[in-house]
């Protein structure tokens, strides 16, 4: 459809660095693929697409965010099996990328086992099939290129580490390119056809430079200094494992060969580092406020002393917060969190009302709450997404034979099953099923759990701008929420009573406007809060047994006054801590409590929840919240 | 008795969404329209309303995808097949149609999937066309499109920008156009949807109920003499919806011939950088805007005011970027940088 009306190539203005890195990887199938990250409207997937008219072989493939597993890896050939009574491989989306480009767009967005077994593939150059009784292999040597808009959603360093080349995409800032844009896109939209006819002599121009570049790339040796370098370059950059390294060569032959060099120089290393790298290295320093910073082509004219000195790196990739470490920001933040050096200063008695700012720098923390006795209904779920096979809902992924009744019939799969007997089976119809064929559908919906998060808002909190740090610390859990669709509900106390800010709901904006609107001030009713949350907690399950909820209590554990303005607060608190307890939901206590003599009440109500403990300090530390059920 | 659609132009008030959808229906690049509002606000009669307006275009006989045999960029396989091998498509005359999703569908059904009865009785595979087929060429209407489930609305985004639907499931594979002008409504206090697909939309408007009074009384009598004799109030509609399908067909016609300067564009650059958006997705749809309310207006050449307006429509739903940001349109930096 529409062929060779894509946008052209070399229509697109601007994004040297995105060019440059589709340029090598079409060059040099061996410089591992890539990746590139970058917000919504720039020009990203047009440039993936418009590679197909640059390649030589047969252009690209693409993975579409629909895509069942059986279709990718290869199934079972249907009309082969019921005609003949064979078990013959119908090949996926792997077979067909083959020698090609293989292009998945939102590459975030894909489950993350279907991903790994592409990378799988691309590692291997083969694609193992052992599904469906069947069992096939065949030759699948493809070039990876993923796109991603980090705001969606995140990829594990691990993930990351498979690609090759890293980029990350800007928005134009100069007001004639931005206008120049505009103008082509206009031309475009109204001519496609006459669009690309314009266009033809550079692409073609183009695509004979790849071509060359191919060419050299095959004879460019690579000699020891060379090796020599690359090695320092990765190992300065603390790369994990080996693969940098062959990337890093790999990918500067391929900019030697588009320079029209059957040899490397030192800066094509220089040059393929700006791609190899960022993505792969493990430094201790990075600035990641949560917003992209504005961006346009930083290494548009590489400076020698860029590279590999690490205070002097390349912005590590916006999409990876799991690795990164505290960023430096936090250092203005850190006196609020290490009150620990300080005198005791709390002051339970302000009864004024304030209201923090929220800490929009505290360091980005991701929940884990892969909470490992699930596992085994969770098979074949993707991160923090639940697989219910009672509700018909969610994307359907895969399918597996059924131990009792079928609830949700996968056709296709069952077919398939039915299919190599039907010689032997006979019948009305051209396939005759038996309930031995019927297999079930393993769906997959990505919206999370269900987070209750229930702050303490009391006096003592508003000290020393501690709740600027605990609302930057809930508004980095809320962001990783948002990303993987969880739900959330609020619970604040203070003064005498506890208030259900926001009944649990889908739209983190709500909870994020909650957030920065809640005032502090007045005393600690921990009791009542717990309270509140056991009786949302009991709502939640009757409204949906399934649900996963997490509770999340962030306090001080200051608990003065009791349920009812009772007077004994600590023990009306670790009362109904241990009732949350026994109703076995997963719980995490944040313990802000920073004062030097520390009273530790958080620490104990933690215990008797059975919750994970973590202090505030720990969290602006440590980047993962690992929500992990302790045994009560 | 029969009752027939609500007249466009009998809807009262909702100027703002009218011309959203106006000139969706003039420029389907436009990328589609998100209406946010309470409920009872006209939105899926105002939708309804618009397809009944357009005259009837040209399809392929017994073509599933209704392709446009004057198009050939854009026919479906089997269409494209047949034009290869010399074969003349017989066409007939089709109507635009509302297409609907409800909140309930699921993937199969929106994409496509296997066609299980063939399936069986020949043990063959066929794709069984979904919802995003019937779109093609019409209109596909999303009510309350931030309750979708996230991986519908990721695949349906994908197409509308795309035009085009791949399939890779079930055991079929397959690929048809999609072409269609999305027109979603949220209730955003019913949670929101994600910036990244704010941004997809081409035009955003925001509708609530008329306040004045005898705006109000106006909306119930127009109400009670629809249901009451459908044919004479459609009759008395009749001329102003000839005339309103007729600017459209003009203005449809003129498009491609409408100029921008080249100070235009860059007021146009200056103003997205100012605004600091996200992508190119603002200025482009922005231009094109203008572009189709200067076709509209019967002129050749889109203005600064053209600009102004379309701001309206293609910018408040691209000033929040990122999640929990307050997303607040900025009117005197756009009239700041107009002002040039």
């Amino acid at each position: 459809m529409g062929k060779g009306t894509a946008f052209p190539f070399a229509a697109v203005v601007g994004q040297p660095d995105v060019k440059e890195a589709l340029l090598i990887v079409l060059t040099n199938p061996h410089a591992g693929g890539v990746l590139i990250a970058g917000e919504s409207g720039t020009a990203k997937s047009v440039l993936v697409r418009a590679m197909a008219e640059l390649s030589a072989d047969g252009g690209i493939v693409e993975l579409p965010l629909n895509a069942t597993e059986d279709m990718v890896f290869g199934h079972i050939d249907l009309e082969q099996a019921v005609t003949s009574g064979k078990k013959a491989f119908s090949p996926g989306i792997l077979a067909r990328a083959d020698g090609r480009l293989l292009y998945v767009d939102e590459i975030n967005l894909l489950r993350r086992e279907v991903l790994n077994g592409i990378l799988d593939a691309a590692d291997r150059g083969v694609n193992l099939v052992e599904r469906e009784g069947i069992s096939f292999r065949h030759e699948s040597r493809f070039t990876m290129v993923g796109t991603m808009n980090p705001a969606e959603g995140v990829l594990t360093p691990a993930t990351l580490d498979r690609f090759g080349l890293f980029v990350m995409a800007g928005r134009e800032t100069d007001a004639e390119a931005r206008a120049e844009i505009m103008r082509r896109v206009l031309a475009y939209d109204r001519d496609p056809l006459a669009f690309a006819v314009l266009w033809r002599e550079d692409t073609r121009q183009l695509a004979e430079r790849v071509a060359q570049a191919r060419a050299l790339v095959e004879k460019t040796a690579v000699d020891a200094p060379m090796m020599q370098l690359a090695a320092q370059y990765c190992s300065r950059a603390n790369c994990a494992g080996h693969r940098a390294e062959l990337y890093l060569l790999e990918a500067a032959k391929a900019i030697a060969g588009l320079a029209g060099r059957d040899y490397l120089l030192p800066t094509d290393m220089e040059r393929a580092a700006c791609f190899v790298l960022p993505h792969r290295t493990r430094q201790m320093q990075s600035p990641l406020p949560p917003p992209p910073p504005e961006q346009s082509d930083p290494d548009d004219s590489p400076n020698p002393s860029d590279q590999p000195d690490s205070t002097e790196q390349p912005p590590p990739p916006q999409n990876a917060p799991t690795e990164s470490e505290p960023s430096s920001d936090d250092a203005d933040d850190g006196e609020n969190r290490d009150d620990s050096q300080q005198p005791p200063q709390s002051d339970p008695s302000d009864d004024q009302d304030r209201t923090a700012e929220i800490d929009r720098n505290f360091s980005p923390v991701n929940l884990d709450a892969s909470l490992p006795q699930d596992r085994f209904i969770r098979r074949g779920s993707g991160k923090r997404s639940l697989t219910r096979t009672d509700l018909k809902q969610g994307r359907y992924v895969r399918s597996f034979l059924p131990s009792g009744d079928v609830t949700d019939l996968a056709f296709d799969a069952t077919l398939r099953a039915a299919a190599p007997y039907q010689s032997s089976r006979g019948g009305d119809c051209a396939i005759n099923i038996l309930k031995s064929d019927l297999r079930q559908k393993v769906r997959e919906k990505r919206i999370g759990n269900t987070f209750l998060f229930v702050v303490d808002a009391s006096g003592s909190m508003g000290a020393r701008e501690r709740m600027r740090a605990v609302k930057g610390a809930i508004y980095s859990l809320l962001q990783d929420a948002y990303q993987k669709r969880d739900q959330v509900g609020m619970i604040a106390f203070r003064r005498n009573s506890a208030e259900v800010l926001l009944p649990v709901t889908r739209s983190i904006d709500l909870a994020q406007k909650c957030l920065q609107q809640l005032p502090t001030g007045g005393k600690t009713p921990l009791a009542e809060g717990l309270d509140s949350a056991l009786g949302q907690i009991r709502t939640l399950r009757q409204k949906d047994k399934a649900v996963q909820s997490v509770l999340l209590l962030v306090t001080d554990g200051r608990a003065n006054i009791g349920l009812d303005g009772g007077a004994d607060g600590v023990a009306d608190a670790l009362r109904l801590a241990e009732k949350i307890g026994e109703s076995g939901v997963t719980c995490v206590v944040i313990d802000t409590e920073t004062d030097f003599i520390k009273l530790g009440v958080a620490r104990d109500i933690a215990a008797r929840m059975g919750a994970a403990y973590y202090t505030l300090k720990e969290l602006s530390d440590n980047t993962i919240l690992r929500i992990a059920k302790n045994a009560v | 008795m029969r009752t027939g659609v609500y007249p466009f132009t009998a809807i009262v008030g909702q100027e703002e969404m009218k011309q959203a959808l106006i000139l969706n229906v003039i420029n389907p690049s436009l990328g589609g329209v998100l209406i946010k509002g309470e409920k009872g606000t006209a939105k899926s009669t105002a939708v309804r309303a618009i397809a009944d307006l357009l005259p009837a275009m040209r399809a392929v006989q017994g073509c599933r995808f209704r392709c446009d045999p004057e198009d050939p960029a854009h026919l479906c396989e089997d269409c494209a097949g047949r034009t290869k091998q010399g074969e003349a498509l017989p066409d007939l005359s089709v109507r635009m149609k509302v297409v609907e999703l409800p909140v309930s569908a699921t993937e199969d059904r929106v994409v496509g999937t296997l066609d299980i009865e063939h399936a069986i009785k020949f043990g063959e595979k066929k794709f069984e066309p979904g919802i995003l087929a019937q779109a093609n060429r019409n209109i596909l209407y999303v009510d309350e499109i931030n309750l979708l489930d996230d991986h519908v609305v990721d695949v349906l985004l994908d197409a509308a920008a795309m035009g085009v639907n791949t399939v890779e499931r079930e055991g079929v594979s397959y690929s048809h156009p999609a072409r269609f002008v999305l027109v979603g409504t949220m209730n955003p206090e019913e949670g929101d949807i994600r910036p990244q697909l704010l941004d997809r939309f081409g035009l955003s408007v925001t509708v609530t109920g008329e306040h004045e009074p005898a705006q109000r009384v106006e909306v119930i009598k127009r109400r009670m003499a629809y249901e009451q004799d459908w044919a004479a109030f459609a009759d008395t509609y009749r001329s102003g919806q000839e005339e309103l399908g007729q600017a459209i067909l003009r203005a449809r016609r003129l498009l491609p011939q409408v100029g921008v300067s080249d100070a235009l564009l860059s007021m146009v650059a200056k103003l997205a950088i100012q605004l600091g958006v996200d992508g190119h997705r603002a200025d482009i749809t922005l231009i094109k805007t203008a572009i189709t309310l200067a076709a509209l207006a019967g002129r050749e050449q889109a203005g600064s005011a053209d600009i102004r307006q379309a701001a309206r429509l293609a910018l408040p739903h691209r000033m929040r970027r990122r999640p929990f940001e307050e997303g607040a349109l900025d009117w005197t930096a756009v009239e700041a940088a107009l002002q040039d």
